[in-house]
């Protein structure tokens, strides 16, 4: 009886050093493992080794019937060809982007402006007052962008276009994502304002909370939700959104053609091999999965 | 005075409980970001490969050509200077032709003892520094093909490191 009486004995807790020692192990090991960039591959089309050495003189005959399509890429311009024709030029200022390794903030500056300082010295100016390696300054560079420019004229200098873009970057540091189209499949979009066009035009306002409203991405058609509409941007239009968007109606326009996934990327040698990886994602995602490349003038 | 000796004396039991909860979430997050397929591409030294909304992975290990601002590699062995690349006037860059021939004459050579056909287009990935000029990346690209190898493939960062 006296021992019914007795307290309970305190429940022992489990020995979890074991658990613990594996843990240890496996966190590490997963670490090591980590792909913290993931690396994917762009494929692209070659002419067989018979084609390639395929006799000049006799060139294949053109067939009348297809859609031939070619989008050229010079140092001022994009345009895409089809049939022996030619649309008209998208025309852009070429912008490069910058991180600056002593603040991490994003910089922006035309390459003139940075030869410039290099020419003369210096490295290209961060935020904080710093300046980058003039040797190295190619490696901090983030993006290479074009700005998308509405020219009346050859002479005309032109002003750059501005349009409405998702923010694909934070509340501090927004980023440029995806264009915004209204129900007519039109940037929302307005030239800018002082020289050149630099400066963001007032009449072009952000689109509010319910607007109805699309990206260039399919299916994409969507009601601006109110946190949504507090985050976009207005930021100058991309040359490649401009051609995305006539690729995406060019290749809907044409689909029963034998050749309407046939691209020819056409470019001059000294177009940097990131312009060449944009056009390629632009072509693609319109539908061209069978891309080539040649020279401008080659 | 010995009251105080007791109480020091005593063990205090050493709770790990709250850090097997911590660990257990630091594992969890980790095997969801492990990737089980693990990589067959991995990025070269000294180059800024571009940013591509592409997820299309590597299907197989393949033959790899690098070209960064110095040089032209192939399978990490360097074999020409870039700037001699953008020099030459020939598409065909002969140095890196003669390398890629050897190598296709290994690739055919381990498909017969394997009983696999040889005559096919060989599989190569070219990883190429965004600012590197298109001049180069196209003589390189030429040549790929007169060596054999005719399915090229560009390696590229996923946009936004492959979140989606």
């Amino acid at each position: 009886m006296s021992r019914q009486l007795k307290k309970p004995a305190k429940p022992e807790e489990p020995d979890l050093l074991p658990a613990m020692g594996l843990f240890t192990i496996l966190i590490p090991m997963l670490l090591s493992m980590a792909a913290f960039s993931k690396l994917a591959i762009v494929e692209v089309n070659l002419p067989e080794r018979s084609m390639m050495q395929m006799d000049n003189d006799t060139p294949p005959e053109p067939d009348q019937q297809a859609l031939n399509l070619s989008l050229a890429i010079t140092g001022d311009y994009l345009v895409i060809g089809a049939r022996g024709g030619f649309q008209p030029n998208v025309y852009f200022k070429e912008m490069w982007t910058f991180r600056c390794k002593s603040d991490a903030k994003l910089v922006t500056y035309s390459p003139d402006d940075v030869k410039a300082a290099v020419d003369g010295g210096h490295g290209p100016k961060c935020k904080d007052g710093s300046e980058m390696d003039k040797e190295k300054y190619l490696y901090e560079i983030e993006t290479i962008e074009l700005w998308a420019i509405n020219k009346e004229s050859e002479e005309d200098p032109g002003r750059v276009l501005w349009a409405v873009y998702t923010n694909g970057g934070t509340a501090e540091e927004a980023i440029a994502d995806s264009a915004y189209v209204d129900g007519n499949n039109n940037f929302l979009m307005a030239p800018g304002e002082g020289a050149m066009g630099l400066n963001p035009p007032s009449a072009l306002k952000k689109p509010s909370a319910g607007a109805d409203l699309a990206t260039l991405t399919p299916n994409s058609a969507r009601k601006l939700k109110p946190d949504v509409a507090a985050k976009n941007l207005i930021h100058p239009l991309s040359a490649y959104d401009l051609i995305a968007k006539d690729l995406i109606q060019i290749h809907t326009q044409f689909i029963d053609l034998d050749d309407v996934d046939n691209i020819i990327i056409v470019a001059n040698d000294d177009t940097q091999f990131d312009k060449i990886i944009q056009l390629m994602d632009r072509a693609k995602e319109a539908g061209f999965s069978k891309i080539n490349l040649a020279k401008l003038g080659g | 005075m010995a009251r105080r000796s007791r109480k020091y004396g005593e063990d205090v039991p050493f709770s790990i409980t709250s850090m097997m909860d911590m660990m257990t979430i630091i594992l969890v997050f980790m095997i969801k970001n492990m990737d089980a397929e693990g990589q067959l591409l991995t990025q070269a030294e000294n180059l800024i490969l571009p940013v591509s909304t592409s997820r299309v992975q590597p299907k197989e290990v393949s033959l790899v050509v690098i070209v960064d601002n110095n040089y032209v590699l192939v399978d990490n062995a360097k074999v020409i200077p870039t700037e001699d690349v953008l020099k030459q006037e020939d598409l065909l860059v002969t140095k890196v032709d003669s390398v890629l021939k050897e190598r296709r004459a290994v690739e055919q050579e381990h498909a017969l003892k394997a009983g696999l056909p040889a005559d096919e287009a060989g599989h190569i990935v070219v990883q190429i520094d965004k600012n590197i000029p298109y001049d180069a990346m196209y003589k390189v690209m030429a040549t790929c093909g007169f060596a054999g190898y005719t399915n090229i493939a560009f390696a590229v960062m996923e946009k936004n490191g492959g979140e989606d």
